[in-house]
């Protein structure tokens, strides 16, 4: 079966209807009523532009390489998720210093094994670790996602070009309340050797979100260095 | 709340409650049964937390319960060893 | 929006369902069940495989994320009351909208809600707005 995934690199068009869209005026109205009524600052915004902008799926990418390359580091990652991102420089409290009003602060690391293959989902909305992930893909988002993940989790993860055998369990977690989960793939074969950078860079977001495997063939540019958020 | 009612490997039940407006225990798991696979910490649930309760909200133990595909989906097409998780205030839960 | 041509728009929403579902004398307790179900509550419903695109996020998209999450911060809600307020929408709304948009939209409603905002206030924002980027465009 062909991949339905477009990958990263879709350009779709999207047709807009007009040249000055009814939603960016009703979000600068919000903001700006919001501002002039002191609820919020231009200031608070700024900063939480600031936090968003440098967050992203190589902040999952260095954990997961982190945890194939350390096997300490692997278990505090899996047992005590935001104090193990800290040692990447992720923040689970950041940028309002109680975490952000969506993602909450209870995050959970689900291990692949060669029994179990996860994949998360949020049936009802679309929580997604975005401390470690970032925004989440417009596809996760849809409602044909969050339908059919759940009941027909083996026929999207197809979709996707992930075919599993029968023998390995599929777990399919729907994110309902306020854990985020994010999964750590099994590291591949022909990465002997490999530097932790290295690693990341097949750590892509889909393999994190559990629709697709890290192939060594297949890599993303990870930044060098600490997450800076 | 005092201790969590469910321990790890408990067989619960998800209760199948008349539920207006707003709810976070979803259609599909409502009169399933599985079992409790982790604690998670107590949270206001979001029954209040969905109507401007977050301050006096009700508090309660959450649990992840995790069901065969095959409990929840009759005529699952995928495989028998299938599984799916999701958490659950302890209001939504009975003993199997 | 000119009121005929509003009226136009919204004739052909679910068209198929008007007849059935306008304002009807009676409906059976199955229909009033199914009416009132939590509308964001989609796990499991019959669907077709569909594309899974990668869109990104317009600068509109972005910053209704991010005005959302300020009024989180600064306790003008919470998100719980954001996913409700969705579900408030109603279904022609909730899946007629894209996802930010439905997003700002509640944002909108629940600062009128909770009377931090009026609804002439927002009205008068928008005019104003909208004048001042067609002018820019």
């Amino acid at each position: 079966m062909t991949s339905m995934h477009d990958g990263h690199d879709g350009h779709n068009t999207f047709p807009v209807s007009s040249k000055v869209s009814e939603f960016e005026i009703l979000e600068l109205a919000v903001r700006e009523l919001a501002i002039e009524k002191g609820i919020f600052s231009a200031e608070d915004h700024r900063r939480f532009a600031e936090w968003a902008d440098g967050v992203g799926p190589h902040g999952g990418s260095k954990l997961v390489a982190k945890a194939w390359s350390d096997p300490a580091f692997k278990e505090k990652l899996l047992t005590k998720g935001t104090e193990a991102c800290k040692e990447v420089g992720i923040d689970w409290l950041q940028p309002t210093g109680t975490g952000t009003p969506s993602d909450y602060t209870f995050f959970y690391v689900l291990e692949n094994t060669p029994k179990v293959h996860n994949v998360i989902v949020c049936t009802l909305c679309s929580c997604y670790p975005r401390p470690v992930l970032g925004m989440s893909p417009d596809w996760y988002r849809t409602p044909a996602y969050r339908r059919r993940m759940v009941n027909r989790p083996r026929e999207v993860l197809a979709e996707f070009g992930l075919h599993l055998p029968d023998d390995v369990e599929v777990r399919v977690h729907d994110s309902n309340q306020k854990s985020r989960f994010m999964v750590m793939p099994m590291r591949p074969d022909g990465t002997e050797g490999w530097s932790e950078q290295e690693l990341a860079e097949i750590v892509t977001r889909d393999t994190m979100i559990g629709v697709a495997l890290p192939d060594p063939k297949v890599r993303v540019p990870v930044p060098a260095g600490e997450v800076h958020q | 709340m005092a201790n969590p009612r469910f321990s790890i490997g408990d067989e619960v039940t998800v209760r199948d409650e008349t539920t207006l407006f707003h709810t976070r225990t979803q259609k599909f798991a409502r009169g399933r049964t599985g079992v409790v696979v982790e604690h998670r910490p107590e949270w206001v649930i979001p029954e209040d937390e969905a109507f401007d309760r977050m301050e006096t909200g009700r508090k309660e133990p959450f649990y992840v319960v995790r069901f065969k595909q095959t409990e929840l989906w009759p005529g699952y097409t995928g495989q028998s060893i299938d599984t799916l998780e999701s958490e659950f205030s302890e209001r939504w839960l009975v003993p199997a | 929006m000119q009121y005929a041509t509003l009226m136009e728009r919204v004739r052909h929403l679910a068209p198929e369902e008007r007849n059935v579902l306008d304002s009807p004398y009676q409906i059976p307790n199955e229909l009033y069940a199914a009416l009132r179900s939590v509308l964001h509550d989609v796990g499991g419903q019959p669907d077709a495989p569909t594309p899974y695109l990668e869109k990104g996020e317009e600068d509109w998209e972005m910053n209704t994320y991010l005005t959302c999450e300020c009024l989180g911060w600064r306790g003008a809600w919470n998100s719980e009351m954001r996913r409700r307020a969705e579900n408030d929408l109603g279904a022609t709304m909730y899946f007629g909208l894209p996802y930010y948009a439905r997003w700002i939209t509640v944002a909108a409603k629940t600062l009128v809600d909770k009377g931090l905002i009026t609804t002439d206030e927002l009205g008068q924002k928008i005019d104003e707005i909208r004048a001042r980027l067609e002018a820019r465009d």
